[in-house]
């Protein structure tokens, strides 16, 4: 159970604004700082809002944070906006970033940091990927027309325009009845 | 705490005591001496606060729906998350509040001083401003649709990321204002005075401009579609990647307009090419951006190579490029496709970077002063990135793969490679 702002509404941790913790702290449900946490955090899931700070080592399932994050983070999920200070390692299955601040999107300001996001790319793999002849009957990739990212990346290859289709825009063939 | 009356509520903040969370609702301090208040999260709904002077009150997450504070003075007022929803705040002074994420829906601040104010994120939702000075507030990612800012005083104000759809905008003075990406679909700017505004990718589509000054505006990438340009004024505007009204243009003022991608006067057109760049500014366009277009197909394979590309091409690269430097110019889009690797490369320039498929570097840094890096769901990332002076945008999707090291400019090791003669020879598969 969320609210409107994805803040958990129920049983829940909370470190409000204008309170400082320093030191461990440990907890079966959600965690939200509003406040500043220093030392080391582990639960299932922390929410940072954008008045919350915390510095040390993170140990979650799920991160959301809006405010300012320093230190070690891991995590299976992280999304962030806000402020990521300097010497700061971020190492998760998955990260989400905005880049266009749209209504309720997000955006990011990052100091020195290190992101270790996913499985190890495999360089050698890549390169003979793309060594690799295509598959029979696959076509061959074709220029994007997404230009705009921060948006949903990923470009699909338009469909192959059928010969039918091809007749008919030379005007060999009649379209159909 | 509930229920104070006007004298006790007085006393209280006279003495300097702390009102937050208290129930204040429909409580009258007209008139009253509120300086430095402490009221934050207190319940002011319906209040009447005609008057009073508030100023560096702290009022963050109170609730003022429906209170009556024409002529308040909120001067350097905190009212971060308030709701005002409703209230009443004709002729108000607002400068330097702090409303950011406030709820101003429905609010009446006709004719009330808002310079200087900061409206990030607020809900201004049919809100009456008309006539309200609005100098060098900050309106980022505001909603403002529907909003009545007939008259309004806003030169210098920051409306980036705005949604105004349908709002008024008559006479409204938004000199040197930035509405970068703000939405001003349907919007009524009739007489509006834009000029030196920076509305680049601004959504007009639809909008009544007639009689607006846009002269020397940022209007690149801008959409214009159904816009209503007679009687306009755009001698100057930059207008790189317009799209155009596709409607008669009606007689409009201007001698020149600035076609450069870069919105640096170095292409000028003048008199014939002007309407086709207003009503079809897309097809004008288009032909240009082709001729800068460099695609580069899958099975390709660029081994050694270094390539240069200038300033506001288009670059999409499906192929195979080993030990490669590519420099690009100012807000050059190179995008590596879902099919490219780009393996123990580098990327040098003020660029937007996105990555579909694979980038690995060849040394530290190898990606070096990029304005944005962008990596989808599918791309994956190994390389340190030096940011550009501005700091680099970055926007990662879920499942992107990274090993990634953020850097801030300037460090050792982060000059930019020695710029090479680009091998235009070896830009093959040119669209």
């Amino acid at each position: 159970m969320s609210d409107k702002s994805g803040l958990p509404t129920g049983k829940h941790t909370l470190v409000e604004e204008g309170t400082e913790f320093k030191g461990t702290m440990s907890s079966s449900c959600p965690i939200v700082v509003m406040g500043k946490v220093e030392g080391d955090v582990a639960g299932p899931v922390i929410h940072v809002t954008p008045s919350g700070v915390v510095a040390g080592v993170v140990k979650v399932k799920s991160l959301h944070s809006a405010g300012e994050l320093a230190g070690e983070v891991e995590a299976e999920t992280v999304q962030i906006s806000g402020r990521v200070r300097d010497r700061t390692v971020i190492r998760a299955r998955s990260l989400e970033v905005s880049l266009n601040v749209q209504k309720g999107g997000m955006q990011v300001v990052f100091g020195e940091c290190e992101l270790a996001i996913g499985d190890e790319p495999n360089k050698e793999a890549a390169v003979a990927a793309a060594l690799a002849p295509p598959a029979p009957g696959a076509t061959a990739a074709a220029p994007s027309d997404a230009k705009q990212a921060g948006g949903k990346a990923g470009s699909a290859a338009p469909a192959a325009e059928s010969e039918e289709a091809s007749k008919r825009r030379r005007g060999t063939q009649p379209p159909p009845s | 705490m509930a229920g104070l009356s006007r004298d006790e509520a007085l006393k209280r903040i006279q003495k300097g005591e702390k009102l937050d969370r208290a129930d204040l609702k429909g409580i009258d301090l007209s008139q009253a001496k509120l300086v430095k208040a402490a009221l934050e999260r207190a319940d002011l709904d319906g209040a009447n606060l005609e008057g009073a002077d508030l100023s560096n009150a702290a009022l963050r997450r109170s609730s003022l729906r429906e209170a009556y504070l024409v002529g308040v003075n909120l001067t350097g007022a905190n009212l971060e998350n308030a709701d005002l929803e409703g209230a009443k705040l004709e002729r108000a002074n607002l400068a330097g509040t702090n409303l950011t994420r406030a709820n101003l829906e429905g609010a009446n601040l006709t004719g009330a001083n808002l310079s200087g104010a900061m409206l990030s994120y607020a809900q201004l939702t049919g809100a009456k401003l008309g006539g309200a000075n609005l100098a060098d507030a900050v309106l980022t990612h505001a909603e403002l649709d529907e909003a009545y800012l007939g008259g309004v005083s806003a030169a210098g104000a920051r409306f980036s990321n705005a949604s105004m759809a349908g709002a008024n905008l008559e006479d409204a003075i938004l000199r040197g204002a930035v509405l970068d990406e703000a939405v001003l679909h349907r919007v009524i700017a009739r007489n509006a005075d834009f000029t030196g505004a920076s509305l680049v990718k601004t959504n007009f589509s639809g909008a009544d401009l007639t009689g607006a000054k846009l002269g020397d505006a940022d209007v690149r990438h801008a959409t214009f579609a159904r816009a209503q340009l007679a009687g306009a004024h755009l001698t100057g505007a930059k207008v790189a990647g317009l799209v155009g009204t596709g409607l008669p243009l009606g007689t409009i003022d201007v001698t020149w307009l600035d076609l450069s991608p870069a919105g640096d006067g170095t292409q000028r057109v003048e008199n014939g090419v002007i309407p086709s760049v207003l009503t079809v500014g897309a097809v004008t366009q288009t032909v240009a951006d082709q001729v800068r277009r460099r695609y580069f197909g899958r099975g390709d394979v660029l081994r050694n190579a270094t390539l240069a590309f200038d300033a506001g091409a288009q670059v999409e690269i499906d192929s195979l490029f080993q030990n490669c430097t590519i420099n690009v110019g100012v807000e050059t889009e190179l995008v590596i496709g879902p099919s490219g690797v780009l393996a123990d490369c580098e990327i040098v320039g003020a660029g937007f970077i996105t990555v579909h498929g694979k980038f690995f570097e060849r040394h530290s840094p190898g990606i070096v002063g990029a304005r944005k890096l962008m990596v989808s769901a599918r791309g994956a990332v190994v390389s340190t990135v030096a940011q550009s002076d501005e700091a680099t945008g970055f926007a990662f999707e879920s499942g992107c793969q990274l090993r990634v090291k953020i850097i801030p400019p300037g460090q050792p090791g982060t000059q930019p490679a020695a710029k090479h003669e680009p091998r235009t020879s070896q830009e093959r598969g040119n669209r």
